[in-house]
Formats: structure tokens, sequence, C-alpha cells
């Protein structure tokens, strides 16, 4: 799936499968979704992102059924569902517990939305058979759920979701409950079967990693508001907010005075240190408070002064983290700010060149970490 | 019979003299004395007293034929105790020391004597007739001021039961006293133990079973006084109790009973001391208390039953002695009748019958 | 000391089941005898050998022939198996709502409505029964109050007939019900009705095709826990029943009380232990069932 060609919220034109308007969901007191307004299209494999109770849960539920929008209306293909009953909706869900019916064996369970739609008892199978080989269950058809493994249940609660060709697909933190590398194998299954379905998939995820992975476009949410929403290299790369580039990876973070000067934006962050220079931000005065992000990884570490570099400040090693592939250091400056760095560990361990209390320079380019208003 | 096992829970021990090592045991029908004079037994020897109730011969029959009752002193109605002195259940009275039996009524000790012979293994307690009792102002409400409240046609003739059905009739769950009073309907022997003569009983009743509420032993007290039903085919002494409740409670509700005049049963409830009785010498004490006049005099005046002893009737209230309900007078006397116990093979055909006609199979 | 613990449960048989229904099985097979105790033969030991061996030459299958020669015994065995059977699917009807309700009730709220169902518990079974002679009597608090709202204008005759009887079943065998059905329904994850519904279910289907199923095993155990102690039911029966309520219980009590046939008494509760053990025995087998499944 090439991104640069998929990109249907970049056209004008293009109808969204899926439209949020004004939507507010209040339990009581407490404000779950805040007048939150976003498209998703056709074919997307959509990520809601955030961390537990920012509402991501809530949408999803909204969109399945299960809860109703207190304000907004929610449109599906033009059409306002806000009264559509859950069985009555071209929505599937994949639970989080899976939420297979213990009673039924794995093809009753496939087959349990096909035979609610009255479909004929011999396309029920065939339809039943198709989602068995998609999944790769065809083995375990008889059985009953506590039969088989997590991630064969797993597959099962995908295949039953899937079976009735949904427009839209729901997966309430699918993964969340499969060790790690089962999880990572699951992740790219899951984008083939939607490229192979192309049905469109919702995702509700607090795994910033695997949203990464699977998603086209990924909304990071908070307190019942979207913050940004966008393809996951953007959200990394270009991130519109301190919250945002926080939650996804790792980053630095560093708060400063503005000085715009030219077509670069300066920074003053500490008494005696240099400013740091960077990439303008609209609309930013001087002497306003602003906010550097740049990524560990982004960060170069040297010995000497580097010459001709943007940004160079000195510091002392303070933490090394070997994570094998590469190391992070922690380096700290004049201010007691910590920096991350990262380098790739291309030579053995024992030649490495930095160790604790080490007197290094750190440097970057200026478009290599973003101005952040807040 | 069916509520016995209420009875056999409602076990009432009296006194606080628990340190008295001497206890004696007493089984006795429900609602049959005066509570006073079971303190007073313990006052005057010290020994303390333990009462149980029943409200089946039955139940009470069926504890003897156990054997090990634990009972020192039991109260069987007479063709029982005949039964149960043949099984070998009871023990000669040591008469020399009932020192109160000179105060027995011989009118009565003849006619128990053909239960007991000699009147070796008992006392008569009370005595008493099986009749109807009518809560007057209903049945006259149903039947007319002319209902015929004194005869056995109220509830043999299915004109009037159904009429009835609808206040509610409640009949003795005892074949043997009221197969009988059929037979006295029918102008037949009552004590009858031939199987053909017993037969011909069974359509009258099965003409009138539809019409019975409940056939039951002791819930009639209640549900008579209470205005529940209106007719009741009781015990004499019980259907005056509720007669007596209901004049209590002042609910307007008028019982009346009646010996039929087609004759009426005669019973004796017998005391007698098991075999195996753990304190003998106790039980005849309690026997000699009750013998006393006094004693006698009080317990009849409190549950309105005729006693069998002749020096307490001149104790006696005038609203007991006086009534020909408790003591008939000779021409009642003379329509009264005794029966004698059916033998096994007779029996099983009687209860046999009796379940038919009540259970309809 | 692991035989010792194997020998407890066995000795506890032995003692409370095997022995009594011994005992019960020897007399039904003796006959009727006016005497202490009302059967023969009775076991001599004194006489050794040759007293055993007249002992069991004796003893014969008379009383059962007995049983099958009158309709009433089967006619009674049939009754109370109906009576049981209708009043185990009244009282699962009232039973499974209200095993829901407490399901479905907030958590706070739980302890409370079980307390309401087990409380009358605290109280004499026969005082509880003897309080409905006082609600349903014609006299009773029901009439009194549906007379005086006007609903009906000449009172119900309810209590001694069998609604009395079936009341009286369901009022006292309820909690049997509601607590295993409660554990099953307890145990079923809200998520599954979702799932259902997402599926194409409609609240009801749902509850049929998922609820229903998934709560069968706490159905069946209720059931049961009704049933049986139905079937050989007296006492509800004879305070509560008309005299045209025929049940096994009933016919019992005469064939002791009434005939003081002690023999045919224990053959009547012989041939009910024998129709009892069907259903016992499936009992065994759901709750074998229901513990594999939950391994």
């Amino acid at each position: 799936m090439a991104l640069d060609v998929f990109a249907p919220w970049d056209d004008p034109n293009a109808k969204p499968l899926i439209q949020f308007q004004n939507v507010t969901k209040r339990f009581g007191d407490f404000t779950a979704i805040d007048d939150l307004t976003v498209d998703i299209f056709e074919k997307e494999f959509f990520a809601l992102l955030g961390p537990s109770g920012c509402g991501k849960t809530t949408m999803m539920r909204m969109l399945a059924g299960f809860e109703t929008p207190t304000e907004g209306k929610i449109l599906l293909a033009g059409q306002d569902i806000g009264a559509v009953p859950p069985n009555k909706r071209a929505v599937n869900m994949m639970f989080q517990s899976y939420a297979l019916f213990p009673h039924l064996s794995i093809w009753e369970n496939i087959a349990f939305g096909l035979k609610r739609d009255k479909m004929p008892k011999d396309q029920i199978g065939e339809r039943v058979e198709e989602m068995l080989r998609l999944t790769r269950l065809e083995k375990f058809a008889r059985r009953k759920p506590h039969q088989i493994s997590g991630g064969q249940r797993q597959r099962v609660a995908l295949a039953r979701s899937l079976a009735k060709a949904p427009k839209l697909l729901l997966l309430d933190e699918p993964l969340g409950a499969l060790d790690k590398k089962l999880r990572q194998e699951t992740q790219f299954e899951l984008m083939d079967i939607q490229e192979t379905t192309g049905t469109t998939f919702v995702i509700v995820t607090h795994d910033q990693e695997e949203a990464m992975t699977v998603a086209s476009r990924v909304a990071v949410m908070d307190h019942g508001k979207i913050i940004q929403v966008s393809t996951p290299d953007v959200i990394y790369e270009a991130p519109n907010s301190t919250y945002v580039a926080d939650f996804i990876g790792d980053v630095n973070l560093i708060s400063g005075k503005a000085d715009p000067q030219g077509d670069k934006l300066h920074m003053h962050w500490a008494e005696g240190q240099p400013a740091v220079v960077g990439s303008p931000l609209d609309g930013a005065t001087k002497g306003q408070d602003v906010h550097y992000a740049i990524r560990p990884e982004k960060v170069s570490i040297s010995a000497e002064k580097p010459e001709n570099a943007a940004n160079a400040i000195q510091g002392e090693v303070h933490d090394i983290a070997y994570l094998g592939n590469i190391s992070t250091y922690h380096v700290q400056l004049p201010g007691g700010q910590i920096i991350k760095a990262q380098s790739a560990n291309n030579r053995r361990i024992s030649r490495r060149a930095f160790t604790w209390e080490d007197k290094v320079w750190l440097s970057w380019t200026d478009t290599a970490g973003v101005f952040l208003e807040r | 019979m069916k509520t016995s096992f209420i009875a056999l829970a409602a076990t009432m021990a009296i006194g606080a003299t628990a340190a008295t090592a001497e206890e004696v045991r007493v089984y006795n029908w429900s609602d049959y004395i005066d509570e006073e004079l079971l303190t007073k037994f313990q006052d005057e020897t010290g020994i303390k007293l333990i009462y149980d109730v029943f409200d089946s011969n039955d139940v009470l029959e069926t504890k003897m034929l156990a054997g090990n009752s634990g009972y020192d002193v039991v109260v069987p109605s007479g063709t029982f105790l005949q039964r149960q002195i043949a099984a070998g259940a009871f023990q000669k009275l040591d008469k020399a020391s009932l020192s109160n039996a000179g105060n027995m009524w011989d009118v009565i000790a003849d006619r128990t004597a053909s239960y007991d012979p000699g009147n070796e293994y008992s006392i008569n307690y009370m005595w008493g007739t099986t009749g109807i009792g009518v809560n007057v102002g209903k049945v006259k409400e149903v039947l007319g001021e002319d209902a015929p409240i004194g005869s056995l046609a109220l509830i043999f003739d299915p004109a009037n039961m159904e009429k009835l059905a609808s206040c509610g009739v409640h009949v003795l769950d005892a074949a043997d006293e009221m197969i009988p009073a059929a037979l006295a309907y029918l102008g037949e022997n009552p004590d009858s133990h031939d199987k053909d003569v017993i037969a011909k009983t069974e359509p009258l009743f099965t003409a009138v079973a539809p019409y019975i509420q409940k056939f039951h032993s002791s819930e009639y007290i209640n549900a008579l006084a209470n205005g529940d039903i209106c007719v009741a085919v009781g015990w004499s002494g019980d259907i005056l109790q509720a007669r007596d409740r209901a004049a209590e409670a002042e609910n307007g509700v008028e019982i009346a009973y009646n010996a039929p005049s087609e004759g009426a049963l005669m019973w004796f409830d017998q005391m007698a001391i098991p075999v195996d009785a753990p304190n003998a010498e106790a039980a005849h004490k309690f026997l000699n208390f009750i013998m006393d006049a006094q004693n006698m005099a009080d317990a009849s005046n409190y549950v309105y039953y005729a006693n069998g002893n002749k020096a307490s009737q001149p104790l006696l209230e005038e609203d007991v002695i006086g009534d020909p309900a408790i003591y008939p007078d000779e021409a009642t006397l003379e329509n009264l009748y005794t029966t004698s116990p059916y033998p096994p093979k007779v029996q099983r055909v009687v209860t046999r019958m009796w379940t038919k006609i009540k259970s309809g199979t | 000391m692991r035989r010792l613990l194997i020998a407890v449960p066995f000795l506890w048989l032995l003692a409370l089941f095997i022995v009594p229904f011994a005992i019960v099985f020897k007399i039904s097979l003796s006959d009727l005898a006016v005497a202490i105790p009302p059967y023969t033969p009775t076991l001599d030991i004194a006489e050794g050998w040759a007293g055993l061996k007249a002992f069991f030459a004796e003893l014969d299958f008379e009383n059962y022939i007995w049983l099958t020669e009158d309709d009433l015994y089967w006619k009674a065995y049939l009754s109370s198996f109906k009576i049981a059977v209708i009043s185990t699917l009244l009282t699962l009807l009232v039973g499974y709502p209200i095993a829901y309700g407490i399901a479905r009730a907030p958590q706070e709220w739980r302890a409370m409505l079980f307390m309401l169902v087990i409380l009358p518990f605290w109280t004499s079974f026969l005082i509880r029964v003897y309080s409905w002679m006082g609600i349903l009597s014609q006299e009773g608090y029901l009439n009194q109050v549906l007379l005086w709202i006007g609903v009906i204008n000449e009172p119900l005759i309810i209590l001694n007939t069998n609604i009395a009887v079936y009341i009286g079943i369901v009022y006292t065998y309820l909690p049997f019900m509601i607590l295993p059905i409660y554990a099953a329904l307890e145990k079923l994850d809200i998520s599954l009705l979702e799932a259902a519904e997402d599926l194409g279910c409609s609240r009801f289907s749902a509850f049929w095709l998922v609820t229903v199923p998934l709560s069968k095993q706490g159905i069946i155990a209720g059931s049961f826990l009704v049933f049986i102690p139905t079937i050989g039911e007296f006492v509800i029966p004879s305070l509560l029943g008309g005299s045209r309520t025929l049940m096994i219980g009933k016919v019992l009590w005469e064939e002791f009380f009434s005939n003081r046939d002690w023999p045919v008494a224990s053959a009547v509760a012989v041939v009910l232990l024998l129709i009892l053990i069907i259903p016992i025995v499936l009992f065994q087998r759901n709750e074998q069932k229901q513990r594999e499944a939950n391994q």
C-alpha cells in the first residue's frame, strides 16, 4: 500500500465513509468525547491512539452502536447512524476479550452472524470456509474456543467479525492479549487481511508502535479530543504538540523564548548557551514561549566540536543505555537538562568512543527538530 | 393427622427445675390440658414434667409399635388402645399406687372395659362424641332457617353439601370415625367389620367429597372460629373450643355443636403406661394426680370435654356439666355407639377406600 | 493417611445411606404383624445359623407385587412426578428473572439482594408454610386485599388446592433455583451479548442464543435441586394442598401411619428411591460435565 498513492484525506472531492460531526459524549458529569470532528475514508486503516481514559474506546463504541452521542452526529456513508441499533449496522467489531461464544465451535462462531442474516445454508458454509482459510484456522473448525491457543482465538475473533463483510471493522485493542513476538507477526497479518478484503479498519490501541505499524493514519487522542490526526511519518517527524511528540516514541524537549531571524527561528533556552536554530514556526513572535522537540537518533555525539553544525552544545555523559543495536547516551548539559542522543553500535563495545563523565559535543542540523507552540 | 409432626415440633418442656434428676415424659393430644395443671404437678411432686403433644392416634400408635418411645404416659383412644395392648405395648397398672382410683365413674369404666378388659392397662382421661360443628349464621344463610344442623344429612346429602361447599366444609381425616358415621346414616351397624357393608359407604362419600374442602383432624378448630369454614365434622370438645375462641374474638361467628340424631360415635381417650416407660413410678404418680377430683374438674373446665371421673362432677362449672353437648342427657347417651378396632386386612380396605374418597384415586 | 482420607466419605455413605437403606429394604421384604416392631421376621442372633436361615426364608417380594396390583401407587408416583415437573418449571420461570436481575444489578447491591433471597431461610420452614395458609385462606390476606381493591367479589379458593401447593413449592425452593443460575449468569461476560448484538442479534435473540445456553448448567443444576426434593415432598401438599392432591409422600404416610403397614411403606420408599436415582445420576453427570468445562 503506497501511501503517496492512497491519500483520500488530501483529496477535497473524496467522500468520507465515516464522519464525526461535533460529537460530544458525556457520562454524567464526565465528558468522554468533547466536540470531536473527524473524517475516516473507505479502505483506510485508521488508528485511535491514546492513553486509557482518553475517549478512544467510547468513539469506537459509538461507531458500533453501543453508545449514542450526547451531541453531534455520526454519519456512515452520508447517513446519520445515531438511532441505528448495533444489530442493524453494517459495522462489526472485534472485541478486546475476543468475546467468542464458549458454547459454540469455531465454525459456529464464525457462522453466527451469517445465520442471523438468514443467509442460505450452502452460502454460509462457503463463507465460513473462506474465513477459515483467510485466518488459517481450517484445522480447528470443530474445536471449542477453550481448546485453542490465544493467538488462534484472536484469529477466530477476526474471522467472525469479518465474515459478514462489514463496511467497517472495529478492532478494540486486538493484539493486547498476545505476547510481543506474536503481536508483531499478527500486525502484519492484520495489514495483509485488511488489504485483501479492502475493508475499512478502525483500530483502538494504546500501543504507539502498533498504531504506527499498521495504520494509514493515526489519531492521537487526549481527554476526549483528537490532538493530531495524520500519517504515521508526519505524526513522528512533525508532531503538532509536545503531547504528541512525547507520546510517540522518544523525544528531547527543550523550552525557551522564540527569536525569529530571517528564514530561521532561534530559541534562547539557557544563559551562556547558544540558541537552538531550526525551521520557523508560523506566527511565532519574538519573546514567545516555544518548545523544541528533537528525536534522540537525530542528535550526533562527538568528542570534538563539529564544524558547520547548526546546533552544537557541550555536555557530560551521565548515563549510557546499551540496547544492542544502538546505545542511548544521556548527556547532562550545564544547566542540568538531560539530552538523549542515540548512535548505532557498528563497533564492538570495547572500542566504544565514550564512557561515563566524558565531555562530549551534541550536534544536529537546523531541520532535525521542530519548534512547537504547545 | 397430617399436621402431627408440627405438634411433635411444638414440644414443651415445662418448668425450670432442671436440677432435679427425676422426670416424667407425657405424650398427650394437642390442646388437651390446662397448662397450670402441669405446673401444679411439678410443684406437688418435684418431678420434672416433659409434655409433648400429638394430634393423631396414628402417630402415637406408630411410636408405640416402633418401641422405645421414651414416654412414660401416653393417651391413645379406645380402639387404638385395644390394638396396642394386643401388640404388647403397655404395662399393667399398679392399682395399689393409684389411691384416687375410687373417683372413677363406673358408667364410663364399663364402656372402656370393652377395649381394656378390667381396665387393667388404662384409666379414662376424657371422653366425647364425634359430631357436627356449624357456623350457625352462615349455614342458615346458605340452607335456610330449617337447615338440618342436628342431622348427618347435613354432610351426607349432596344437595346440602353442594350449597355448603361455597362456605367451606372440613371433615375429620379419620376413616375409623367417618365410616361408622356413614354407616349410622345408612342405618347399618356403625361397628361393622364386614367389607361389603363398609363398601356401601363409598358412594355416599364419593357423592359429597367434591364439596369437602379438606379432610383434616385439627385445622378445623381455627378455621371454624375464624369463619374460614362453616361446617366441620369433628370432636365435641374441639368444636366447643372453636365456639369459645369465636366468642372471645367477637368476630360475629356463632358456632354450635350437635351429636347427630342418627347416632354419634362415643370415644374414650385413655391414659396408659408404655411397657418400656423409663419412669413407671412417676407415671403412676401422674395418673394418680390426674385422677384427683379437683384436677380432673380443672382439666374438663378448661378443655370442654367430659371426663370419666365421678368425683369431679360436683366441681365442674355449670357450662360444662350442664351442657348436653358435653355431658349428654340420658336419651342422647342411649343414642351413642362405640366401635372396635379393624383387623389388619379390613384396616387396609378401609384406608384404601378412604384414600380413594379423598383423592379420587 | 491417604487411605483414611478416602475412607471418610465411604464410611459416611455407608453409615448414612447404605445401612439405613438396607434396613428399609429388609423391612420391605417382611410381613405385617401386630407386635413391636409391627413386622416379622426379626433377626434372632441368639439362634445362630439356623435363626439366620429361618430369617431369610421368610423374606419375599410380596409387597412389591402388591404395589403393582393397586393403581393407587403408580398414579401417586405419576402425580408426584407431574407436580414436581410443573413446580420445577414454575420455579425456573420465577427464579430465572430474579437471578438475572441480581447478576445484572450494580455490584454494591448484589449482597443486599442476595440477603433478601436467603433471609427467609432463617425462619423455620414450617412457620413460613403456615404463614402461607394465613395468606391464602378464604379469609386470608390475599383475599382481603383483592376484595378491598375490588378485583373479585367472592373470595378465591386457593388454600387446599393444587395452586396453593405450587405456590408453596415455588416459594420454598426458589433459592435453590436462583443460586446456581446466578452463579452461571454472574460469570457471563457482557461483551458476549454485545458481540451477539454486533453480529445481528436483537436483544431478545441475544438472550436466547447466548445468555440461555451459557446459563444452561445453572438451569439444569437448579432444576434438579428443585425437582428431586419436590417429588417426595410431603409437608407442603399436606399443609397447603387439598384432599385431591395425590402425592407419593402422602401415600407413604398413610401406609406407615394409617395402615401401620411398615413393610408396604418401606416398599413404596424403596421404589421412590429407585425412581429418584435416575435424575440424581443425570444431575451428577451434569455436575461432572460442568467441572470439565471449567477446566
